[in-house]
């Protein structure tokens, strides 16, 4: 039994060490093997700051935007039977398989200004594409799918019959959704909300499509990486690379409290 | 955005059907045909502006059929692969204690939050022949970076957090007492994971194979830095597209996204037909 | 049941105003007085014009008192171009190459006749494409030896990067433009083609591919960007083939649709006409560019091998014929890529 577990904790690590980590540790060492230094006057230039400004406020709007549609559609697609189920569940993983970059296409199919759109946009003198809009509108089409499909199976695996119960105690809508299905589901629409946030952070292609990459206004943190890098700032580059990937950290800080707590309450 | 709105404060006015259709419903519907389905159907309509014989010949000349092939083949084999061992890493993850688990928990993130771009580049760097990773293939005359392989190498990068993301929530609320029934029972190990394990886990690994293999489809910013793009051997669907693109031929450029998507869609209602009848066989 | 959807549409509804109003204050700046200007310019130039901005700036500011600011934006020249294309509001673009110029006009954005309102033709700073080679060991002549079964040569893709279709047309003129005819044109690219291993995006990522990754023996690049290279660390071998080469013309342009919409004509014309000045061109030079203006290029001619014919786009034929003829699909490229694929 423990001769298993060892081979198992082996050959998984082995695995990601090989595809995630050993690659990883190459941004790192890009960010810091010229010292500190170079890595602190990247990190704290003003064109930087924009960046992480721009980032964090996209992810602000999409990530709760599509939290709040993925637990609507995973109520749908786990509670009900009906025809085309699973062509509804396949519509909502398409946004993975479309090219970001094909995906700001569309948006400049819809709001640029030869799109559909355009013309009212134009006269009615809102900017979507090339502003703030046009990005939040890419990034929550990138990241769409994940609350919804990580929910969908907690919930298939959880049953209805709790909610039944609680439904003939005469529960209302919407003490049933606090006290029974949320608690329930907590560990797989946290785990949504995670890769929501990481990749509304890391998203490059459809992005660059839609911002115009204007540098201290509509550049986000991936934009500048790219920037830096094309300008042989390489520090720079990397060093937002590896900022980066810290964003992301921040919400897996969120879900170690959600893990303490949830012991205690256990308890 | 405001047809949203609209929608929804419409009721207050006429006590109508739509009244009924309860809330989840309402917001699934309309969020999705905004967000998604609107630019899906511009994209449809721009590549429906050629005609169908000149629409044809673009969706089928022999560089785009062989980028399809590469795309979608090396991402279903990308993806199996993470299905097995996404499975393992999620399992380990849960269930075993050692140290630095937390950290390591974390860094299965990383594929996303780090920009596809700088993931390309940390690949090529680590598996070109002179490479950290690379350098131990090279003398059996096994290249990475730039053939075929490495595209795959990205694939199973940016596809790996899926499997393991889903997996972890469900393995997380399954409860042990199950197995440890099992077991008290008499079953072997090997019948524990056969029988008892493995069925509920199998619809969730499907789910992470589904969206793994649609993310790789797609992937574009490290797959083209880790490929060499030489057309029919390893150019991509998704390079095809951006080569068009750089071209001003946007109708081109959308024929060969309405293939990919048709073709995707085809392929994750199969994988999304066969969750289901495994979580229907799984309650029998 | 209903003040429940009430409640839900209402928060909502407060997600959508508030992300509206995030956008609005995001997108609306404190300082009313100053001229905006937008440049919009491919990947390289951007340490020149970091330097000739504030430069300006300055100038525009003592000469009438109004202070500018630059909003900039720096990428691909294709993609770039089709940014400005799909309404990003370019005040002035300066592109890689006078075909992504060229579609801006057909886009109906800038007047034609722009190449005549500045001098040189509008263009703004030149170059050459440049041999690197791994080591010395290596003797490389010029263009014909790229043809040797020895040479492994990393360019990149001329379908995605302006850069390397000019580095394209400098391996077809170099026959073409010395007497040869183009079927002799073709089996020479075509052999050059055959010792290519990889096709990166950009010029960039190929200079990445070549010296990071280590693929390849020998690298074509613009000579700014193997300039770039070896001052930021990458020091191999080079040379400017001098018997033939392409001169890369790049173009300064004013967008006239979006000078017009936002009043800003007189300050955007006065700088791309500020670009000329001595000051300017020496930015450009010391970034690599050759400069066009005679003075500058004189004191920098050290760093500049002389080009005995020197052939430009409209040599072979002009930016139309070239990218119908050469890159469009099934074209010239497509042709001799799918002879050496399979």
């Amino acid at each position: 039994m423990l001769r298993n577990k060892l081979v198992l904790i082996v050959v998984a690590l082995s695995y990601l060490f090989l595809v995630l980590f050993i690659p990883a540790s190459t941004v790192f060492y890009e960010a810091f093997h010229r010292g500190i230094n170079a890595f602190v006057a990247a990190t704290t230039s003003r064109e930087f700051l924009q960046a992480v400004k721009m980032t964090i406020i996209i992810a602000a709007i999409a990530v709760p935007l599509n939290t709040f549609f993925g637990l609507c559609a995973a109520w749908v697609i786990a509670r009900n039977q009906f025809r085309g189920r699973a062509l509804l569940i396949s519509i909502i993983d398409l946004p993975f398989s479309v090219s970001p970059v094909v995906a700001g296409l569309m948006l400049i199919l819809l709001y640029g200004r030869n799109g559909w759109f355009g013309n009212w946009l134009e006269i009615a003198g809102i900017k979507v594409i090339f502003a703030l809009p046009g990005m939040v509108i890419a990034t929550l089409f990138v990241t769409l799918p994940f609350v919804a499909r990580e929910v969908i199976p907690v919930l298939e695996e959880m049953g209805s019959e709790q909610e039944e119960a609680a439904r003939t105690l005469g529960a209302s809508d919407w003490q049933i959704f606090w006290r029974v299905i949320l608690p329930n589901i907590r560990w797989g629409l946290l785990y949504g909300v995670l890769l929501t946030n990481a990749r509304a952070m890391g998203e490059f292609g459809a992005i660059a499509v839609v911002s115009g990459g204007i540098i201290g206004k509509t550049a986000t943190l991936p934009i500048f990486v790219e920037q830096a890098y094309k300008n042989y700032q390489t520090e720079a580059a990397f060093g937002a690379a590896v900022c980066l990937g810290l964003l992301a950290a921040v919400t897996l800080i969120l879900k170690e409290i959600l893990e303490r707590r949830t012991a205690i309450a256990s308890k | 955005m405001n047809q949203i709105t609209l929608h929804q404060f419409q009721p207050r006015k006429s006590q109508k059907w739509w009244t009924k259709i309860s809330l989840p419903w309402t917001v699934t519907v309309s969020y999705l045909s905004l967000i998604l389905l609107l630019p899906i159907a511009a994209l449809i309509s721009k590549s429906l502006t050629l005609e169908n014989a000149e629409f044809w010949q673009i969706a089928s000349s022999p560089i785009a059929l062989s980028a399809y092939e590469v795309t979608f083949i090396t991402a279903l084999i990308a993806s199996l692969i993470n299905g097995v061992m996404g499975t393992l890493v999620a399992w380990v993850l849960i269930r075993y204690e050692f140290p630095g688990r937390k950290i390591i928990d974390a860094a299965v993130d990383l594929p996303f939050a780090l920009p596809t771009s700088v993931a390309g580049l940390a690949l090529a760097t680590a598996y070109s022949d002179k490479g950290l990773i690379g350098q131990f293939f090279a003398p059996f005359g096994i290249k990475i970076a730039f053939t075929r392989l490495g595209i795959f190498v990205a694939m199973l990068l940016i596809s790996l957090p899926f499997v393991v993301r889903t997996l972890q929530p469900v393995l997380q609320e399954m409860e042990r007492e199950l197995e440890e029934a099992a077991w008290s029972l008499g079953a072997s190990q090997l019948q524990t994971f056969w029988r008892v394990i493995l069925p509920p886990l199998i619809p969730p690994i499907l789910t992470g194979i589904a969206l793994g293999f649609s993310r790789a489809v797609g992937e574009y910013g490290s797959v083209v830095l880790v490929a060499a793009n030489i057309p029919f051997q390893d150019l991509i669907a998704p390079v095809l597209v951006f080569q068009k693109l750089e071209q001003y031929d946007y109708a081109g450029a959308t024929v060969i996204g309405t293939v990919m998507l048709l073709l995707s869609l085809v392929l994750l209602l199969g994988i999304n037909f066969l969750q289901q009848w495994g979580r229907r066989y799984a309650q029998k | 049941m209903i003040p429940k959807q009430r409640r839900f549409a209402g928060l909502m509804l407060a997600g959508i105003v508030l992300s509206g109003a995030i956008a609005s204050c995001a997108s609306s700046d404190r300082s009313d007085k100053a001229i905006k200007l937008t440049l919009v310019s491919y990947a390289v130039t951007q340490s020149a014009y970091e330097q000739i901005i504030p430069q300006f700036v300055e100038e525009w500011e003592e000469k009438t008192g109004q202070t500018v600011e630059f909003a900039q934006s720096y990428g691909g020249s294709g993609s770039q171009t089709r940014a400005v294309i799909d309404g990003l509001e370019a005040d002035v673009v300066a592109l890689a190459l006078a075909l992504d110029t060229q579609k801006i006009v057909e886009a109906g954005l800038i007047e034609a006749g722009w190449e005549e309102e500045l001098p040189n033709d509008s263009i703004v700073h030149k170059s050459v494409a440049a041999i690197v080679t791994r080591d010395d060991k290596l003797k490389l002549n010029n263009w014909a030896d790229l043809a040797r079964d020895d040479v492994q040569v990393i360019t990149a893709n001329p379908k995605t990067s302006g850069g390397a279709r000019w580095n394209f047309l400098a391996f077809w003129g170099s026959v073409t433009q010395a007497g040869g005819s183009e079927q002799q044109a073709a089996n020479f690219v075509a052999k050059v083609l055959k010792n290519v291993p990889v096709l990166p995006k950009d010029a960039r990522e190929s200079s990445d591919v070549f010296y990071k990754q280590g693929q390849g023996n020998v690298l074509i690049n613009y000579e700014n960007e193997v300039i770039l290279a070896n001052k930021k660390g990458e020091k191999l071998p080079y040379f400017v083939p001098t018997d033939y080469n392409i001169s890369i013309d790049n173009p300064v342009a004013v967008v006239d649709a979006n000078v017009d919409k936002h009043g800003t004509r007189e300050v955007a014309e006065a700088f791309v006409q500020y670009l000329y000045t001595p000051a300017a061109q020496r930015e450009f030079a010391k970034v690599g560019f050759r400069p066009v203006n005679e003075t500058v290029a004189a004191e920098f001619s050290a760093q500049y091998p002389r080009i005995d014919k020197l052939f430009t786009a409209k040599d072979l034929g002009g930016w139309q014929q070239i990218q119908t003829k050469f890159f469009d699909d099934g074209a010239v490229f497509d042709k001799l890529l799918a002879e050496v694929g399979k």
